[in-house]
């Protein structure tokens, strides 16, 4: 939360922000209706939008946002950058993973003022003139995906998975990529994929 | 070549890459919710926290002040919609049961308010400042409610037609040397596919476009029109990807009309996403079932009785059931038969089509009983089912077009190293962990669809096919195109195939397992066409329907590898002869065995799905055999399936690498179905509890160590021209059975009712 102060309008303060991120956690993300009454009013209308520029796949994007926006909604809504998708959107299925630095992050649970001044990488940010990223190339030579919907973030976990060390063995690639759910099961085809990419990018 | 391209055998195509690979791994192939719209408003769905009762009033004061709310629809001021019937009876929806109809609900989870707004995030706040007064009744949640009815199936759902039986099942379990009684359970379980069940909706003066994961682009778009009330030539379904479907998205689910007719009252396009845990109950799901098995069995094996009474549940509106018994009282040889398959309502949301609907928990039933008479008779399990293997159906004595089950035990027995197991339950271990093998049959039916195609080719080889057929996961996309490239002797990268859109010519349902048969024979016989032209114009005077089998072996079935483009036609002076730069035909297919109505159903968006048990002088199903190996710790009773083996046999295999990747994933939701997943419901509330993916258990990379498939090659020329049987709902069937009967084999301990968990083991 250290980097959000940098870039504020519409009288958006941390303080305020913080106030009002905890009041909303009170707030249930379902829809379901309840007959509780109380609810704390929030400080400020976090609806009113603030500037923010997210550094994405290498370029700096300036975008005016709800505060309440996530890093997935802000690439999927405001910058049409779809390939991450929402599985669920509590951070439990990885389908929206990216990375910012060289960590894996869920993008539905980062908001994206939280992801300010970093560099934010997503699946449209691999292929280099058309040129695919070793894990993609991987993932296609080793049918490593069925409906394709989990694969960018099978793919963006995958490639931090082998970064952070984790892909020595196959119970290793097995363990570390079991946050990313795949519904289709193409769980022994990702990990040949894992396998079959990580000496090229370990080597650079 | 890798472990995912096995090396094609006889009657297999090449296990070329996906034809949608590169778009997938860079984030450009388009779902539903990534199609971008022009200012869009966005929805967020209030639903039910009760599960039957009315709605007194709602408080939208607190709602209605968050900023950039639009409007708030509910059933005061819903667009009024027209009713659609249940698929199962013949229409388009998966329930009756339309929200925001009036102040009654149903069911848990129903949507009973839509809340529009500039943003996502606006429109969800003011969703959860929704206050609702209702009055609640109790509620019947399952089976052991009260307030239940339970009726037979037959003669209230329209796609059960009969209870199986023949000859004298009573006299003959009575007289059996040997008799086996047991009763067994399946849970609630939730397909949720990936991609959630979004919806967006744009109108272009009278024009809607939908956007929307379907595996039946034709229904939703027939089913949105006349809920709607207008020409169904009005409605475009696109969606050329679909995050998975698994069944979720066969039949119409209410919030298609609803979104529609809200977006066109508000004059602007509306996107939809609802949450992971509104799946659990905007959409349909398995429903729980009960089974009791009765078999009789002389010392030697052979089968001489057979009972299989099934209980299913369902919603109050609506009469679905999966009615397994049609398969389960064909498969082994027998000569008395009876069964029963009953319905009882309960206040739920309708149940649905979830990937092998009837087999999964059937066949759970029926492979759990056939490896309890195997203890009885102190028999080997793959022995047992040898002694039963039959040509012939026992209920109507139809043969089957071709049987490899036994083939399949014996290629997974081998594989697996069956041979070396003990057979003596406990007795074998290592270290802390219990070791059981077990071993089931699966089998599903054969079924076919019409379908239409329009395909186009160009003097330089580009090819151009058209299908409303749908990319769930399957490899339609790859291999439509092999099919069109070897029928017309082009190369593969030469064509083009576009699907996933109600503007192409009908495909069928995503559903049942019959999209390869059917698109493939729509496209290999519009190919066929295609070259007929081209052929007359070389060879006018030659007797076209000669030359054209001696040439390319049109006519022969099935043909595909006739067609092969070893004598490939000379394109340039085909076209020189013809005078035309591109040849462009449509052709509609239908099966043998086809409805006369087929054709205008097929542009109704009306499945009519044929084969399998239903057929009139013959009987189609493709076959295979599971074995797994699974660990049960003695201290913890943490159970593992280290290693899952499977051999399948269904007819051409159109290409291994595809068909080997949907086989595993079936293994794995097999093993998913033992021993992970079921959705809980809250008895007295009948709500579900577990909603979301952190407290419904999938499996994960880790869960899955060890999963082996095996392809079988079988030529089948009875079912269909392409030759292939299907095999998207093989795998997952039987799987169950056989690791509960592993878990026998570990501990000793028979388990009836899924899922198991280490709470119900007692070592």
């Amino acid at each position: 939360m250290s980097d959000i102060s940098s870039s504020q309008s519409s009288g958006f303060d941390r303080r305020a922000f913080m106030a009002g991120a905890a009041g909303s956690a009170l707030v249930p993300l379902t829809a379901r209706a309840t007959a509780q009454e109380a609810r704390a009013p929030a400080v400020q209308d976090p609806a009113l939008p603030v500037d923010v520029t997210l550094r994405v796949n290498g370029q700096d994007k300036r975008l005016s946002l709800d505060a309440r926006t996530t890093v997935l909604d802000a690439l999927r809504e405001h910058l049409k950058l779809t390939g991450s998708k929402k599985g669920c959107d509590h951070g439990q299925c990885g389908a929206c993973t990216v990375l910012i630095g060289d960590r894996r992050v869920v993008s539905c649970l980062t908001l994206a003022l939280a992801a300010e001044g970093q560099e934010i990488t997503t699946v449209e940010g691999l292929a280099t003139n058309d040129r695919l990223h070793p894990m993609q190339q991987a993932f296609v030579d080793n049918d490593a995906f069925q409906c394709g919907y989990c694969t960018p973030g099978q793919i963006m976990s995958a490639i931090a998975c082998v970064k952070e060390g984790h892909a020595g063995t196959d119970a290793d690639i097995r363990e570390y990529m079991s946050g990313n759910i795949c519904r289709c099961a193409a769980y022994p085809n990702i990990v040949a994929a894992v396998k079959q990419a990580a000496p090229e990018i370990v080597k650079g | 070549m890798t472990a995912a391209a096995p090396e094609p055998k006889a009657n297999m195509g090449k296990p070329v890459p996906r034809y949608d690979a590169v778009a997938k791994v860079t984030g450009r192939a388009t779902y539903g919710s990534d199609m971008p719209l022009d200012n869009p408003a966005y929805a967020f769905l209030v639903t039910s926290a009760i599960a039957k009762g009315r709605i007194n009033s709602f408080d939208l004061e607190d709602a209605k002040r968050v900023r950039g709310v639009i409007d708030i629809v509910t059933h005061e001021n819903a667009p009024k919609l027209k009713e659609s019937k249940l698929f199962s009876n013949g229409g388009y929806a998966g329930t009756t049961i339309q929200p925001l109809k009036s102040a009654d609900i149903a069911h848990d989870g129903e949507i009973i308010a839509v809340v529009i707004a500039e943003s996502y995030e606006a429109a969800r706040e003011a969703a959860n400042r929704v206050k609702v007064n209702y009055s609640a009744v109790t509620p019947s949640a399952s089976f052991d409610s009260q307030g239940t009815t339970k009726a037979a199936a037959k003669g209230q759902n329209a796609q059960f037609k009969e209870d199986p039986k023949v000859g004298d099942f009573a006299k003959a379990f009575d007289e059996a040397e040997v008799q086996l009684t047991a009763s067994y359970e399946t849970p609630t379980q939730h397909h949720n596919p990936m991609e959630l069940f979004s919806t967006s909706c744009a109108w272009m003066g009278d024009t809607l476009v939908i956007y929307e994961p379907s595996q039946y682009v034709y229904g939703l778009k027939n089913g949105v029109a006349e809920q709607l009330g207008i020409d169904a030539d009005k409605v475009r379904v696109v969606n050329p990807y679909v995050g998975g479907g698994f069944g979720s998205r066969g039949s119409m689910t209410p919030r298609t009309a609803i979104i529609a007719g809200i977006a066109k009252r508000l004059n602007r396009p509306i996107k939809l996403v609802p949450t992971r845990d509104q799946g659990f109950t905007i959409a349909t799901y398995r429903a729980e079932t009960r089974h009791e098995i009765k078999l009789g069995a002389s010392r030697d094996g052979k089968l001489v009785a057979l009972r299989h009474e099934g209980a299913e549940v369902s919603s109050r509106a609506d009469p679905y059931c999966v009615g397994g018994t049609k398969t389960t009282t064909r498969l082994y040889a027998c000569p008395n038969v009876d069964s029963l398959v009953s319905i009882v309502r309960a206040d739920r949301n309708t149940p649905g089509f979830m990937r092998s609907p009837p087999e999964v928990p059937y066949l759970f039933a029926l492979e759990s009983a056939m490896d309890e008479l195997a203890v009885k008779l102190n028999m080997d399990p793959v022995e047992l089912r040898r002694i039963n293997d039959t040509t012939n159906e026992p209920i109507g004595g139809k043969p089957y077009t071709s049987r490899s089950l036994m083939a399949c035990f014996d290629e997974a027995a081998k594989a697996f190293g069956w041979a070396q197991r003990s057979a003596a339950p406990k007795s074998m271990s290592d270290g802390d962990w219990l070791i059981g093998y077990g071993c089931a049959a699966t089998c599903y039916p054969t079924q076919m669809a019409p379908a239409a195609a329009r395909v186009r080719l160009q003097r330089d080889g580009r090819t151009r096919v058209e299908i409303a057929g749908h990319e769930i996961g399957t490899g339609a996309y790859t291999i439509l195109a092999q099919t069109a490239a070897e029928r017309l002797g082009v190369p593969l990268e030469k064509v083009a195939v576009f699907i996933g859109d109600s503007d192409l010519p009908p495909g069928p349902v995503a559903g049942g397992s019959n999209s390869t048969a059917s698109t493939c024979s729509a496209v290999m016989m519009v190919c066929d066409q295609v070259r007929q032209r081209l052929f007359k114009a070389l060879m006018p005077n030659e007797s076209l329907a000669d030359k054209a089998k001696e040439t390319v072996g049109m006519g022969q079935t099935p043909s595909t590898e006739a067609a092969r483009s070893d004598r490939p036609l000379d394109l340039e002076k085909a076209f020189d002869a013809l005078g035309a730069g591109v040849v462009e035909e449509y052709g509609e297919w239908k099966p043998e065995g086809a409805p006369l109505d087929s054709f205008k159903a097929m542009h109704s968006g009306h499945a009519r799905l044929v084969g399998g048990a239903a057929m009139k002088d013959k009987i189609a199903y493709a076959f295979g055999a599971e074995f797994v190996e699974v660990r049960v710790n003695r201290f913890t009773h943490e159970i593992r399936a280290p290693r899952l083996v499977g051999a399948f046999a269904a007819g051409r295999i159109m290409n291994p690498r595809t068909a080997r990747s949907q086989l595993m994933g079936g293994l794995i939701w097999g093993m998913s179905s033992a021993l992970l997943e079921a959705t809980e419901i809250d008895e007295r509330t009948a709500r579900y509890v577990n909603d979301n993916f952190a407290d419904y258990l999938v499996p994960v990379n880790a869960d899955v160590p060890g999963v082996e498939v095996i392809l079988l090659s079988e030529q089948d020329d009875h079912i269909n021209p392409a030759g292939a049987k299907g095999l998207g709902e093989l795998a997952n069937v039987g799987t169950n059975a056989a690791i509960c009967n592993a878990i026998y084999h570990a501990t000793g301990q028979r388990i009836r009712k899924l899922p198991v968990r280490l709470e119900n083991i007692e070592v």
